[in-house]
């Protein structure tokens, strides 16, 4: 906190100078490209954070520069009349955003290229229409004759008003990387398939990301007004879009500050060179391009990386340890049951009338050859394919073609064949999140406090003599050995308490020590909190040590189940395997 | 009875030349899974051709051939450079050829200027279809098109190159280690969608107002085609063209040019969310 407030103050003092050491025209200059730093800010927010490009973000800050024109002109400039009205803007335009995101984001888990393209031409759009309106927006020759915000001068008082704009939203972004919503963010960036199963609807997580960018970006819009007394079509328009983005790709995404300088930097230069230097502009581009290509976490992240070499380590706040609120995920009651489910994948048909009747409790372990449809049913339960036909239930629930976020909440935890841990967080940011999982409601992704939760499954896994998580916590998730990876998988998996539990080959690349920890585990698990547990498995030993029921999965359709000596006995499962049956 | 030929003419225009605009984008998509968003910059130096071709002070008819040579030559540069190490990296790739499109649009802009330029049509004149006249250019056109599109869908279908090709979509490794060159095959295939924008440029240049920016526009109407239709297929691009192509044809008449824009940005997004895959589906 003391770092936020210490860089904010710096922050504030260097831009206050400005004027007092420069001249009030170069404050003015410098007003101009601390505003659409802000802007790309924004941009950094939606790219950086929530891990897609917004290509017409322009649109955000035009709409709302022509908003507050608008304002200004009938309220005469009234200062606390205006400051609602920009919020308010920015409100609406911040709530458009989330929106369009949530409905273009739903049900699928890509940050592709269609939503950068949709920001792309509605910055077109908007443009087109600001020009083809003269009566409303003035058209080519823009929309004048507004006084300026509370009557400030855009030579003189108005740039401190920019720049508070500047230092709240800097230490907004600032403190949001220590919130439970920024970790949220980092993690949808690190691995949204993990964020999903982990109950999190990513689609609304990028809606809140690209609503974050809207709102910043419309307030510095709406300033952008008074600043310069006149709003023209360029100020929607894609040519300014795409700047942001530059600005943002060059001074660096992952940093407030980056976008910031990049911003305010690259807009001095050009102001300067763009004159008397004709290849300025291409010189401009030609740097992005190198960066995107060599350096894709801009200057600030070449920054950060050098320091971090240095030795200098931003160590981040210890929140104190607290206990967790219950999950949603162990309310969950009932058996899962499978009803004759018929799962196409393209032109091979994987599940073939697949009818499993789990118990309500116990340890279920899914043997088959290759290509049985083991993995396709964890992939049907958990709603990551959509089933032609059938039933999938649980309890009373039918859960058929649930979206993958609700799993979780109807109880379900699954674990993947090849482990999905956060790579570029931390163990422990790894472990936060799985804790705010199926528990977390909405105002406490604002409290630094739920960052300290501990949960019950997940200290009894981590004080676990044989687990070597705890001792972990700075390393990066992705560069753990694999044994490790499958370790904290589980704990991820674990960690919301699911009644469900899906783990698939959980032991795979683990050492014979570390498998026999991790079916001691599993074993703990399911006798603390009574959960059903299913393992998709191949090794025998494995499953003799587990004492689970066996079911035998034979192209798609269940084709023995009872107990391991039963199976082993069957002469239908022995013809499967050929005689390979141990 | 005339206005409705006159009409069906202008959507069969806006059709075809949607496709023409639209195959380079779907090529590259398609065989090499990277949404090139500097394919409308590729489209802009094909029609740059033609102010390149009186500038060097030979005869308009050597357009096709400068047009070749250049965007082929910028194509093969690129590709060198930027996209040959981007591949099955799409959101990486989206935003190398992003900031490729804006460094082409500033050098183009640097040379020859912001201001838009024309150029004649190379063939005058209008056809009489009954008594409903129609400019000879377009229809000649839209033959070339048609034609074009056949010769195509024969020869990706036929060729041992588009066996290759197809071989390299559905499963690169396994293509590599049957002996195909899949470095050279995408290469080439980076080229040929580049070529292709460069030729729509061309062919389109007369009715097109010529400026540093004009890609964007064809990016966006091209992409939003292929969305409707089906990324990456013939098929999907054949049936999205028409979709979008005849809507923005149709509310043009109808209401008007920002209608039609309007209209199918909305079409656009409504696939986007609801059918992502497009109308036409492989198998």
């Amino acid at each position: 906190m003391g770092f936020i407030v210490g860089v904010s103050a710096v922050l504030g003092l260097a831009l206050v100078l400005v004027p007092v050491l420069g001249g009030d025209f170069l404050a003015w200059q410098i007003g101009l490209y601390l505003l659409y730093g802000v802007a790309a800010q924004g941009v950094g927010l939606a790219w950086g954070r929530g891990g897609f490009l917004p290509l017409g973000n322009a649109v955000f800050f035009g709409l709302a520069a022509y908003g507050a024109a608008m304002v200004l002109r009938a309220t005469d400039g009234a200062l606390m009349v205006n400051l609602l009205a920009m919020l308010g803007i920015a409100a609406v335009l911040a709530a458009m955003a989330w929106g369009l995101a949530a409905l273009v984001f739903h049900g699928r888990s890509d940050s592709g290229p269609f939503f950068s393209l949709i920001t792309l031409a509605l910055a077109l759009i908007v443009a087109q229409l600001a020009e083809t309106n003269p009566a409303i927006t003035g058209g080519f020759n823009g929309y004048a004759g507004f006084p300026p915000l509370a009557g400030l001068d855009p030579f003189g008082m108005l740039y401190y008003a920019i720049v508070a704009l500047v230092v709240a939203v800097t230490a907004a972004l600032m403190l949001l990387d220590r919130l439970p919503a920024g970790l949220v963010l980092r993690g949808l960036v690190a691995q949204e398939g993990r964020l999903q199963l982990l109950g999190f609807a990513t689609n609304r997580v990028k809606a809140w990301a690209f609503a974050g960018a809207a709102f910043i970006t419309a307030l510095a819009g709406a300033l952008f007004a008074s600043h310069q007394g006149i709003v023209t079509p360029q100020a929607t328009g894609f040519v300014l879009s795409a700047e942001l983005v530059i600005w943002a790709a060059v001074g660096g995404r992952l940093h407030p500050l980056g976008a910031l300088f990049g911003a305010v930097a690259i807009g001095l230069l050009s102001a300067e060179l763009r004159d008397t230097l004709p290849w300025w502009e291409v010189l401009v581009a030609l740097i992005f391009l190198v960066v995107v290509l060599l350096a894709p976490g801009g200057v600030a992240e070449l920054l950060a990386q050098g320091a971090r070499r240095l030795g200098w380590r931003h160590r981040g706040g210890r929140t104190a340890p607290g206990s967790a609120p219950p999950s949603r995920a162990e309310m969950a009651s009932g058996a899962l049951r499978l009803e004759d489910v018929h799962l196409r994948a393209g032109s091979v048909q994987i599940l073939k009338g697949l009818s499993v009747a789990c118990p309500e409790t116990g340890i279920l372990c899914v043997i088959g050859p290759n290509g049985a449809g083991k993995t396709t049913m964890l992939k049907a339960i958990t709603g990551a394919m959509r089933v032609q036909s059938g039933r999938i239930t649980l309890g009373s629930r039918d859960i058929t073609g649930a979206p993958p976020h609700a799993a979780l909440s109807a109880g379900i935890g699954r674990k993947m064949q090849i482990p999905t841990v956060f790579r570029g967080l931390s163990v422990t940011e790894n472990l936060q999140l799985a804790a705010l999982a199926g528990r977390a409601r909405a105002a406490d992704f604002l409290r630094p406090a739920a960052l300290g939760w501990c949960t019950p499954a997940l200290s009894r896994l981590l004080h676990h003599p044989g687990v070597p998580l705890a001792g972990l916590g700075g390393q990066d998730a992705g560069s753990l050995p694999q044994g490790h990876r499958q370790l904290l998988e589980l704990a991820l998996t674990l960690a919301p308490e699911p009644r469900i539990v899906l783990l698939d080959e959980p032991t795979a690349g683990m050492s014979p020590e570390e498998t026999a920890l991790m079916v001691e585990l599993i074993r703990d698990y399911q006798a603390q909190s009574g959960a059903f547990v299913l393992v998709i498995e191949h090794d025998m030993a494995l499953v003799a040590a587990l004492e689970a029921r066996v079911l035998v999965l034979h192209q798609g359709r269940a084709l023995a189940e009872g107990t391991l000596d039963a199976i082993r006995a069957d002469p239908a499962v022995a013809a499967v395997y050929a005689g390979g049956a141990k | 009875m005339e206005t409705a030929l006159l009409i069906g003419l202008n959507a069969a225009w806006q059709i075809a030349a949607l496709a023409l605009l639209a195959l380079g984008l779907a090529i590259v998509f398609g065989l090499l899974r990277i949404l090139n968003m500097a394919h409308g910059e590729f489209v802009m130096l094909g029609a740059y051709s033609h102010v390149l071709t009186a500038q060097m002070g030979l005869p308009p008819v050597m357009a096709l051939v400068v047009c070749l040579g250049f965007v082929g030559l910028a194509a093969l540069l690129v590709e060198r450079l930027v996209v040959r190490h981007l591949y099955d990296r799409m959101f990486d790739s989206l935003l190398a050829t992003w900031a490729l499109s804006i460094l082409m649009r500033e050098a183009v802009e640097l040379v020859w200027g912001r201001s838009f330029r024309n150029v004649p049509l190379p063939i005058e004149g209008v056809t009489q279809i009954g008594s409903t006249g129609y400019p000879t250019y377009r229809l000649l056109v839209i033959a070339l098109i048609v034609g074009f599109f056949v010769l195509l869908w024969l020869w990706y279908r036929r060729s041992l190159t588009g066996v290759r090709l197809r071989a390299m979509v559905s499963n690169p490794s396994l293509a590599r280690t049957a002996g195909i060159n899949t470095a050279r095959l995408s290469a080439m295939a980076f080229v040929t969608g580049c070529l292709c924008a460069g030729l729509a440029g061309l062919v389109l240049a007369p009715v097109l107002a010529i400026e540093p920016n004009m890609g964007l526009d064809a990016l966006i109407r091209s992409f939003f085609a292929l969305v409707v239709g089906g990324l990456g297929t013939l098929e999907g691009l054949g049936i999205g063209v028409a979709v979008v192509g005849g809507l923005q044809a149709g509310l043009s008449a109808a209401v008007s040019q920002t209608a039609g824009y309007l209209g199918v940005l909305v079409l656009a997004i409504i696939f986007l969310w609801r059918r992502p895959d497009g109308l036409y589906r492989r198998r």
